[in-house]
């Protein structure tokens, strides 16, 4: 054991205190003799076939997923998503729309992105093929609040669907606000029709500017759909009668405008290429699997190595080089 | 109006809260400076501790064999990376206003650095117990200050980095606990962590509380015992009795922390954060 500290006064001693928690905590450390145990592997996946492939509005599918024997699936609440692991490999995920009292199909709804390589793959998925999935998890969780304005932009009212049938089941006074770039291309028209709701398609009324003008005062804003309309809600807020913005917590941002460099681990001489579109931690990732990250946007600092905050920092010319 | 269940299953993520404390006053509860040693005491006892968790959960990461539990603690690495850097900020801020916070700090470093320092496999395995019981009192004073209305006067910019915190420990209180279990789920192991922790905690809570009473030029008077429940009927810190039943539940066999709290209270605040909805 290390020399106790000095005395917390400031008298010209160990301090007393921290010496009897030494002793406490040697005491305390001769107990812990049992190691745990070596962890069970837990695995999470579920392995479902479509069920059900039906096309809702202009490039728009949706898809209903079962287990192969019907047997019921683990519940889930508005606002959470599945994460689908596709043919390619690839993992996307997408929001559950359907009804949670079904437990035996989760209902997903997809619109295909031009150039977008996950939409196409799901776009492709033809009744009974097999996708393994993981979860339900919550990045959206939904909590009731007497006065709600929901507002879904476009392919975004796939989590806010369920949270208005919730709502009105359970007596919100709510109100929803759905846009879009056309009616065609707005899907669930037909199940949302209520006084409550305000379709806004582009085509009809122009892109939307006062989005929380229907707000009641001390409403719960639930918002869904492009990031400059959650930019432009989260803006709106403060002079708004609504109190609180609720929206999706997203994955980070794939890599825009990278350039490709040399990564050269210092300690273990390794040297990796980091191509323009992916992170150094993405690299790094492949050779030492236990490196340290959580946000992955650049702000939590558990990724820092040195200077550098792997998830998020490049070279600034066309070598990086890590002490790792 | 019904409700519907406690929202569950979340996917746990750091926030890039920013905090602005330019404005904030030495004694940041209005006409109570002995109210707000005794609540600044977490600024100084918290940081070292969410440090020692960061490290010791990132060499847990590894050995996790299940991808949830394994994402969940992804997120409250973050999580706690940020509360320390949020506290930190504050410690800053007193040094300013000429209240010098190291003496403390540099010995509750040392308890986490050198007294629960590197050691065996079976003391990895109680260091997260240690954490899981830390954890149950840190989601239980989250509950507390996400509800405790007398604190609605207090500096908005310090009740927002309480409230925030307060709220992501509700919002994480299972993760800690999952994590021991999966490694190891001795009722005996958990138990003996919160008889160790709870005293040595609320011990290091006054003896804070009187060093920093003592080590602002501008407060009038130490610290004292009654001082806790004067302040407590208050409902400016809280109140022992109800904080030592809710420690009580960590001893029934059978626990788990999604028993208790509402993530519900914490996802309504979090929308309301100033600090987090930049």
């Amino acid at each position: 054991m290390t020399a106790v500290p000095r005395d917390l006064r400031g008298r010209d001693r160990p301090d007393r205190a921290m010496a009897t928690l030494a002793a406490v905590g040697g005491a305390y450390r001769s107990l812990a003799r049992r190691p745990g145990r070596a962890p069970t592997p837990v695995d999470r996946t579920l392995h479902l076939r479509v069920a059900e492939r039906v096309v809702v509005a202009d490039g728009v599918v949706a898809l209903r997923l079962a287990a192969p024997d019907g047997r019921p699936l683990p519940v889930w609440q508005p606002g959470c998503h599945l994460d689908v692991g596709l043919p390619s490999g690839r993992r996307r995920q997408y929001a559950l729309t359907g009804d949670p009292a079904d437990r035996r199909g989760y209902r997903v709804a997809v619109r295909a992105v031009p150039g977008g390589s996950g939409s196409a793959e799901m776009h492709a998925l033809a009744v009974g093929d097999a996708v393994a999935v993981r979860g339900p998890r919550n990045a959206f969780p939904f909590v009731v609040r007497p006065r709600m304005l929901f507002v879904a932009g476009g392919i975004g009212i796939t989590p806010i669907a369920p949270m208005v049938r919730a709502a009105a089941r359970l007596g919100v006074d709510w109100r929803l606000v759905y846009t879009g770039r056309t009616r065609a291309s707005m899907p669930f028209l037909d199940v949302l029709r209520s006084p409550r709701v305000a379709v806004r398609p582009d085509d009809e009324f122009g892109t939307p500017t006062d989005l929380l003008a229907t707000a009641l005062a001390g409403a719960a804003v639930y918002a869904c759909g492009p990031p400059p309309m959650l930019d432009a809600l989260r803006a709106d807020l403060p002079a708004s009668r609504a109190t609180a913005l609720h929206v999706e917590r997203f994955s980070p941002p794939p890599v825009v405008g990278g350039r490709p460099f040399r990564l050269v681990l210092a300690r273990s001489g390794v040297t990796l290429d980091v191509p323009a579109d992916r992170t150094v931690l993405d690299v790094v990732r492949e050779v030492r699997p236990d490196v340290s990250y959580s946000c992955r946007q650049g702000f939590c600092g558990t990724c820092r190595i040195g200077d550098t905050l792997i998830c998020t920092d490049r070279a600034a010319g066309d070598r990086l080089v890590l002490d790792l | 109006m019904t409700t519907l269940e406690d929202p569950a299953d979340l996917v746990l993520v750091a926030r890039d809260v920013r905090f602005d404390w330019a404005d904030l006053p030495m004694h940041w509860l209005p006409g109570e400076p002995v109210g707000t040693h005794v609540l600044n005491v977490l600024h100084l006892l918290l940081p070292a501790g969410e440090r020692f968790f960061v490290d010791l959960f990132t060499q847990a990461l590894p050995r996790i064999a299940d991808p949830d539990l394994l994402e969940q603690v992804r997120g409250f690495i973050g999580q706690e990376a940020m509360h320390a850097g949020a506290h930190d900020e504050v410690l800053e801020v007193m040094r300013a206003h000429g209240v010098d916070p190291r003496p403390y700090t540099d010995q509750v470093e040392w308890i986490f650095d050198r007294l629960l320092g590197d050691g065996t496999e079976a003391f990895f395995v109680e260091r997260l117990a240690i954490v899981a019981a830390v954890e149950h009192l840190t989601s239980v004073l989250g509950d507390w200050v996400l509800h405790a209305d007398a604190l609605d006067g207090a500096h908005p910019v310090m009740l927002d980095l309480l409230r925030w915190h307060g709220a992501e420990e509700v919002e994480h209180r299972c993760v800690a606990f999952d994590t021991l279990t999966h490694f190891d789920d001795s009722y005996l192991r958990r138990a003996r962590a919160m008889v160790l922790v709870a005293p040595v905690l609320t011990w290091l809570w006054c003896r804070g509380a009187l060093f920093l009473t003592a080590a602002d030029p501008a407060c009038p008077r130490r610290a004292h015992l009654v001082d806790w429940a004067r302040l407590a009927w208050a409902g400016v810190v809280p109140n022992p009795l109800r904080l030592g039943a809710q420690v009580a539940k960590w001893f029934r066999p059978g626990y788990h922390p999604s028993q208790d709290g509402s993530t519900a209270a914490a996802v309504r605040y979090l929308a309301t954060s100033p600090a987090a909805n930049r």
